[in-house]
């Protein structure tokens, strides 16, 4: 233990529970300048674990889509090459079966009967039993994963937020086993960061910014476009 | 020769152990739970007071530590050096250990503190339990040490 993080730790406000705060207890801004008492090192290894978790979950939009899923796997893989600490190594792991399963569920809904075999789509020891078992409702993991039951229904009625709702849930579950213990330590600033994070995700979640960013993106997409009926009408 | 050179260098080594132990154990908990206090002063915007003064606590078990070593200070002989040595080492791991749990224990009240002013009181309790404990290992090293004869 360190005192650094004993300071680091002592400056940061308590979250409160994940689906209550409508915004974070501490900005990005603040976050970013209190970080600045971490060790060099372990900055490092934490910036390199951001860069894997901080994907999203569900949604095939956003950076995972752009940067692509091979892409993703490879970093993933260089992580664990360069990265040794075990409770950023345990983090990513989680993290990763997590998206992987929940790949699985979406191609089987959106129709694929098969695992891709051309192409690398999933990440952890939990692929081959997912290849295996890729019909089963559960992908043959309801021994490991008691909740999948519930994400491939929720899938299947297409309520995605109530599926992210479900995995948020999930890793902050998992976070609270992972903190015992861990109170002023490296270890425990990774974990305030991972629930900050996602304190922050779901507070955004905004219909009425979605809708002005689908607006932007339309706009976008179809460029100077002129209506030649409003044309007519105009002259 | 060598036994009673060594059983004088153990009975000195008793004498001075609750202080140079103590004053470990204290300068650890102090750090980590000023550590804590300056952290916590950095979210909030008044009762700085409280937490240095929190964050102090731990010294209290250098004092005890000095108080007892006035108690086993005495000349050292083959009879006595045994008794100085386990009741002098026991008293100053028991300080040492205290004092960094104590500290952990004020800086856990601090983090807690700075965000709901009103638990301060409440969260003082596992540092004030932990500095009973101690008070345990004082009274009792301070009755044993009545024990051992003065010469």
């Amino acid at each position: 233990m360190s005192p650094r993080y004993t300071a680091l730790m002592a400056s940061l406000p308590p979250l409160g529970r994940l689906f209550e705060a409508r915004e974070p207890a501490i900005s990005r801004l603040k976050l970013q300048s209190r970080l600045s008492l971490l060790h060099p090192a372990d900055r490092h290894s934490l910036d390199r674990a951001i860069g894997i978790l901080s994907q999203g979950l569900v949604g095939d939009a956003g950076a995972a889509a752009v940067r692509g899923d091979a892409l993703l796997l490879a970093d993933a893989q260089r992580f664990f090459e360069e990265v040794h600490h075990p409770l950023l190594r345990q983090l990513v792991r989680h993290r990763l079966d997590l998206r992987t399963t929940i790949a699985a569920l979406r191609r089987r809904h959106r129709g694929e009967l098969e695992p891709p075999h051309d192409q690398a789509w999933g990440f952890g020891p939990l692929l081959p039993t997912i290849e295996r078992h890729w019909l089963d409702p559960n992908l043959g993991l309801a021994g490991v994963f008691p909740w999948i039951g519930e994400a491939a229904h929720l899938l299947e009625n297409t309520d995605l937020i109530g599926l992210e709702r479900l995995l948020f849930g999930l890793i902050w579950r998992e976070l609270d086993r992972l903190a015992l213990g861990h109170n002023f330590d490296f270890e425990a600033v990774v974990i305030y960061l991972a629930r900050w994070s996602l304190v922050e995700r779901w507070s955004n979640y905004d219909a009425a910014t979605a809708a002005a960013r689908f607006g932007q993106l339309l706009a976008a997409g179809l460029g100077p476009f002129r209506d030649p009926l409003a044309l007519g009408l105009a002259r | 020769m060598n036994d009673h050179l060594s059983l004088t260098v153990l009975g000195w080594i008793g004498i001075y152990a609750p202080v140079a132990l103590g004053a470990i154990g204290a300068a650890v908990g102090c750090t980590i739970a000023g550590q804590a206090a300056i952290g916590a002063m950095l979210e909030v915007n008044s009762g700085y007071g409280r937490f240095v003064g929190l964050s102090a606590l731990p010294s209290s078990m250098s004092i005890y530590g000095i108080v007892v070593m006035f108690i086993l200070n005495r000349s050292v002989t083959p009879i006595n050096a045994g008794g100085l040595f386990g009741i002098g080492v026991l008293a100053g791991v028991t300080f040492l250990v205290s004092a960094v749990y104590q500290g952990l224990c004020c800086a856990s009240a601090i983090a807690a503190s700075k965000s709901k002013p009103e638990i301060f009181g409440l969260a003082l309790a596992p540092a004030a339990i932990v500095e009973g404990f101690a008070v345990f290992a004082f009274v009792f090293a301070l009755v044993a040490a009545g024990g051992i004869p003065a010469t």
